[in-house]
């Protein structure tokens, strides 16, 4: 097992880790299929509200490829059809029955899998609705079936940093698992698993199939941290990567040519530990997130997800889902304090003295400011970037120099931001600036 | 409900757009974020943030320049005192010296902000921090004699032609402090170089005196005891016990201050240390020419360090992260030449005693530069992404 060294990155000790107990959640009424985690897709509707869809059936299609399709994960009627602003779609929502009818596609066996030629494999899995779960850096799209990949790396940990832990997403699916990577092989010989180092206790079934150990600080599990610590020259960039559930729900879908429609969940709010959850894909996230207080923002990642509306359902992408209390309102004199219980990575408060856990909430902490140059972005991007320049090039529009800077090695985990002392929107700034290169250059 | 917030409230729409002081909201704005620090819910990923922020940031700033602040007042009361021939106790010498020396400091503030406050209610944008800071370190760079109108003037030139025409904190190219300190410096050069008038000895005259940096020995006796014999000890350089201008005088203070900003990492250390290299091995080199006995080049580093406004320069000045590179080793190369030059200056140019000032504002001119070779080699060091 190789290792890769990482010295900067999120090192405040969060509360709120997840236990490691797995509890299954009731069947819920609604299932959804969100629109808006899923990048670049310009989405096209192939149900209509009323219709009725079995597990499998296909919602909608990307019309850059119209055979990549996202299918329903549970049989029922498509109750309602959600629309943001500008007809955007947002997400399809479908009420469950009882039962489950699957669309039955064909199977294939691990015998079979060599006999496949990879394009047939792709058109397969891209009509089971499970192609997309393997996507593309550095623009992260769905893959390119047409290309060759110089590597995929498979990232058995999540987006956040208490997504799902891997070892128990992946308990007795090991087989699974295996067989993914075979399926993975057809594609790429180059394979990497990478893991996060304190996930490995529990992953120790499956510690023959790992090849990289990654250090505990976030983002180093991201798969463009991992390809920026791994490569070793340019045409690397174009790397493939996929999820550990993705990665087994391909090889049951595969096996049984049926969708499969189970996904493991956490939920991380203040102190609380609260156990693994098995649920359908696409749940209601009321269900999961239960109560919470009033003003509290519900995310799928703290640094790099999205706001989850609480009637929304869970995306194709989606694992994790973080309550963040709203602040207690504006502080007297809050920036003379000494600051014990205020986390922060600079040692500008006392809190810096002290190895604690803390909690963080959903808010600034101050306001917008111009840049002063201090650096702290840079201290703190785990690809060697300086956000602070990048920012400057991408605003005077100049796109040429942001690349030149590494603009698409970002890996969006979103550290410039948090750590910027003058409240500057960095991530949103670098990603609009590599979404809208990667844009022009598909045309 | 807090009673201060309840005036806020109350207050609120008048300086809201609708309201009659509009014009004026920005000093609203300050004000009740001064008293209450805004924290708004975040609408874009990443959902959480750190506590850092620029008030923070600039406070901390501030923190560090009490040291030097407290021991000025003090200092200058106690040079008066030493003028007129009394030896002042800890106290009244403090008071006598805060009497001379918080007017000059309100004055750089109120002058300072009024600027601040145009140009934010001219282009409707917030108050920012970083004023606190040059207002402060403004007042430290001059001596206590300083008549009041110069300060208003320098600090006008400061903002105005240092800061605000460039587009405001984060744009300025100069470190507006010492922009306002060069100004004064050069249009009022009586009042400015050379000798400094010790406050207050003499109600309508004052004292005059050479500072240490323009004693050169006569006669090839050693630098050292003539700067002795003048009351410029070794210790009493480092110590600050000296007349001077009001902030730069105690070498330890400034390294009191230069301690916390490096230990919070507010300040850059590189620039810190690299200046201190800097100077050491300039002042190294110069010492080790022949034929310079009895003038600065002979004076060798701790000399060169602990006088005249070099540390209060590299540790609070050079730190400014505006005007300096934001690169790492820009910030090595940069403190490490303001050192060089302030020795190159105060040796070899017979026209200025001291240098810090021009050494800071030259290398702020060349920091774009430094952080263009050095964006130029990290590019060629990166695999390419593209």
């Amino acid at each position: 097992m190789e290792k890769i060294h990482l010295s900067k990155g999120f090192t405040l000790k969060l509360a709120g880790l997840p236990d490691t107990s797995v509890i299954r959640l009731p069947r819920p009424a609604t299932v959804g299929v969100s629109a808006l985690d899923i990048p670049h897709i310009r989405p096209k509707l192939l149900v209509k509200e009323k219709d009725r869809v079995k597990t499998g059936t296909p919602l909608f299609c990307d019309k850059r490829d119209t055979s990549i399709h996202y299918v329903s994960p549970g049989t029922g009627t498509v109750k309602k059809i959600v629309f943001g602003r500008r007809r955007r779609l947002l997400e399809v929502v479908i009420s469950l029955d009882a039962m489950d009818t699957f669309v039955e596609f064909d199977p294939v066996s691990s015998k079979d899998l060599s006999q496949i030629p990879s394009g047939e494999l792709a058109d397969h899995l891209k009509k089971g609705g499970l192609w997309q779960t393997l996507r593309q850096l550095p623009a992260r799209d769905t893959a390119d079936s047409a290309a060759t990949p110089p590597l995929i790396i498979v990232c058995l940990n999540g987006n956040d940093i208490f997504s799902p832990h891997p070892g128990l997403v992946l308990q007795d699916k090991i087989r699974q698992f295996e067989f993914g990577l075979s399926v993975l092989k057809r594609f790429c010989d180059r394979v990497i698993v990478a893991a996060r180092t304190n996930s490995l206790a529990l992953l120790a079934p499956a510690k023959h199939l790992i090849t990289l150990a990654v250090p505990d600080i976030y983002p180093a599990w991201d798969p463009g941290t991992i390809l920026y610590h791994i490569k070793k020259e340019a045409k690397e960039n174009a790397a493939w990567y996929i999820g550990a559930e993705g990665l087994v729900r391909m090889a049951q879908f595969l096996e049984t040519g049926r969708y499969p429609v189970d996904t493991m969940v956490t939920v991380t709010r203040g102190n609380d530990k609260k156990p693994h959850m098995l649920t359908r894909q696409g749940s209601p996230v009321r269900l999961l997130a239960g109560n919470f207080p009033p003003g509290s923002l519900i995310t799928t990642g703290r640094l790099n997800g999205r706001i989850k509306d609480p009637d929304a359902h869970l995306g194709f992408f989606e694992n994790t889902l973080n309550i963040l209390p709203d602040a207690q309102g504006d502080e007297m004199f809050g920036f003379m304090r000494p600051g014990l219980n205020k986390p922060t990575v600079s040692k500008a408060f006392l809190s810096c003295l002290f190895n604690r856990e803390v909690q963080l909430d959903g808010t600034l902490h101050g306001e917008e400011r111009a840049c002063i140059n201090c650096s702290y972005c840079e201290n703190i991007c785990p690809v060697d970037l300086m956000p602070n320049f990048i920012m400057k090039a991408l605003v005077g529009d100049d796109i040429e120099e942001a690349l030149e800077l590494g603009l698409l090695d970002c890996s969006r985990c979103g550290l410039c931001s948090f750590t910027c002392p003058s409240k500057i929107e960095l991530t949103r700034i670098l990603s609009r600036g590599m979404d809208a290169h990667h844009k022009d250059k598909q045309g | 409900m807090n009673p201060i917030k309840k005036i806020f409230e109350l207050l609120e729409y008048d300086f809201s757009d609708a309201g009659k002081f509009a014009k004026l909201g920005p000093l609203f704005d300050a004000t009740k974020t001064f008293f209450f620090l805004p924290s708004p819910k975040t609408g874009l990923g990443p959902f959480i943030r750190d506590h850092l922020d620029l008030k923070r940031y600039m406070s901390v700033v501030l923190l560090s320049l009490m040291p030097v602040l407290f021991f000025g007042m003090y200092n200058t009361g106690y040079q008066s005192g030493l003028a007129r021939g009394e030896t002042l106790d800890v106290w009244t010498a403090f008071l006598s010296g805060a009497w001379v020396v918080l007017p000059i400091i309100i004055v750089s503030y109120g002058v300072g902000f009024f600027w601040e406050i145009l140009f934010a209610a001219i282009r409707r944008h917030p108050i920012s921090e970083g004023f606190l800071v040059t207002g402060m370190l403004f007042p430290l760079t001059l001596p206590p004699t300083i008549p009041l109108w110069q300060v208003a003037m320098g600090i006008s030139f400061g903002v105005v032609i240092g800061k605000e025409i460039f587009g405001g904190t984060g744009r300025n190219i100069l470190n507006p402090a010492l922009t306002a300190r060069a100004f004064v410096f050069f249009s009022y050069p009586v009042t400015m170089s050379g000798n400094v008038w010790v406050a207050g000895a003499d109600a309508v005259d004052g004292i005059t005196g050479a500072t240490a940096l323009a004693v050169n020995a006569e006669g090839g006796s050693s630098l050292f005891s003539t700067l002795s014999d003048q009351g410029f000890s070794l210790s009493n350089l480092f110590f600050g016990f000296v007349p001077g201008s009001i902030g730069e005088t105690s070498a330890l203070c400034c390294l009191i201050g230069a301690a916390i900003l490096m230990v919070t990492r507010i300040g850059n250390y590189r620039i810190i240390l690299g200046g201190i290299a800097g100077l050491f091995i300039t002042a190294l080199l110069f010492y080790f020419l022949p034929g310079t006995r009895g003038t600065w080049a002979d004076a060798g580093p701790l000399y060169h360090l602990c006088a005249g406004g070099f540390l209060f320069g590299v540790a609070f000045m050079a730190t400014d992260p505006v005007s300096a590179p934001g690169t790492d080793p820009g910030r090595w190369i940069y403190g490490f030449l303001i050192g060089f030059l302030t020795v190159i200056l105060r040796v070899a140019n017979p026209a200025f005693a001291e240098g810090v000032m021009l050494a800071i504002l030259f290398m702020n001119v060349f920091a774009p530069l430094l952080d263009h070779l050095v964006l130029k080699h990290r590019i060629s060091k990166r695999i390419p992404n593209v």
